[in-house]
């Protein structure tokens, strides 16, 4: 009882419930993750995208900006970003409204969804940034 | 007389689930996360479009009504759908104060988003 006793010299910290650095990973766990990484970085990503829609509202000059920006490594290295973060949000999504119907919780259906989702959201951004190429 | 007037508050909605606005927002989330489903692949396809357009061009595009429709409305579930989804974020990590003060922060964020995007829209469409 020593041990624990508030103020005690061999306080121990308190126990807590057991989280993600035990666990061996699995996809459907870095599936989720991802989830959450890409949502929040949608969220920040967005801003982007009001940036965007300023600038064409306002003048060419301030449409400029945005255009120098988008065009410049650092800019098409974000937008790729949030291309890839928008399709892995997007497929992830879908596969949470399969799981939520029931399905794919188990196996033989619940690493290949996951896995499924890893696919799609590379496959669509790539797709999506080689037509963006073909056109401009 | 009935028998709940013989039973505590409490013990009266033990077991019936949260008193708060959970399944509201689980639900939310969830039909904002549908319609967004058309609205990304209706969204990137006007970004695409907009692509090899100069800015006077890229705007009387962004200014026909069916772009902005599309638009407005990725814009509007997309606000609403991120300010639900980082309400969730917030309430994991944080706590106390700095939780209020997140989730204040949060909404504000995504109207402020929200309202500065559509504004943009409108004035693309009509100025």
């Amino acid at each position: 009882m020593a041990s624990t006793e508030l103020g005690g010299k061999a306080q121990r910290p308190r126990p807590l419930s057991p989280h993600l650095d035990i666990y061996r990973w699995s996809v459907t766990m870095a599936i989720s993750i991802a989830h959450r990484v890409t949502g929040v970085g949608l969220y920040i990503g967005v801003l982007l995208l009001a940036w965007f829609l300023l600038a064409l509202s306002s003048d060419a000059a301030s449409f400029a900006v945005f255009s120098a920006f988008i065009h410049s490594f650092i800019g098409r290295l974000v937008l790729f970003g949030f291309t890839f973060a928008l399709f892995q949000h997007l497929m992830s999504g879908l596969r949470h409204f399969i799981l939520d119907a029931g399905y794919g919780l188990d196996e033989p259906l619940r690493d290949p969804l996951a896995w499924a989702v890893v696919g799609c959201s590379a496959a669509l951004t790539l797709i999506v940034w080689v037509i963006g190429y073909a056109v401009r | 007389m009935s028998r709940n007037q013989y039973r505590t508050p409490l013990g009266q909605v033990r077991g019936l689930g949260s008193a708060r606005n959970g399944t509201g927002e689980a639900y939310h989330q969830r039909l904002t996360a549908l319609l967004l489903v058309p609205l990304t692949v209706g969204f990137v396809c006007v970004l695409l479009a907009l692509l090899s357009k100069d800015y006077n061009a890229a705007r009387a595009e962004l200014g026909r009504p069916f772009p902005a429709i599309v638009f407005l409305l990725f814009v509007l579930a997309g606000a609403y759908h991120m300010e639900i989804g980082m309400r969730s974020v917030i309430r994991d990590y944080l706590h106390g104060h700095q939780r209020e003060w997140a989730l204040i922060v949060n909404t504000l964020f995504a109207f402020a988003l929200g309202v500065a995007c559509v504004y943009a829209i409108a004035r693309i469409g009509f100025v």
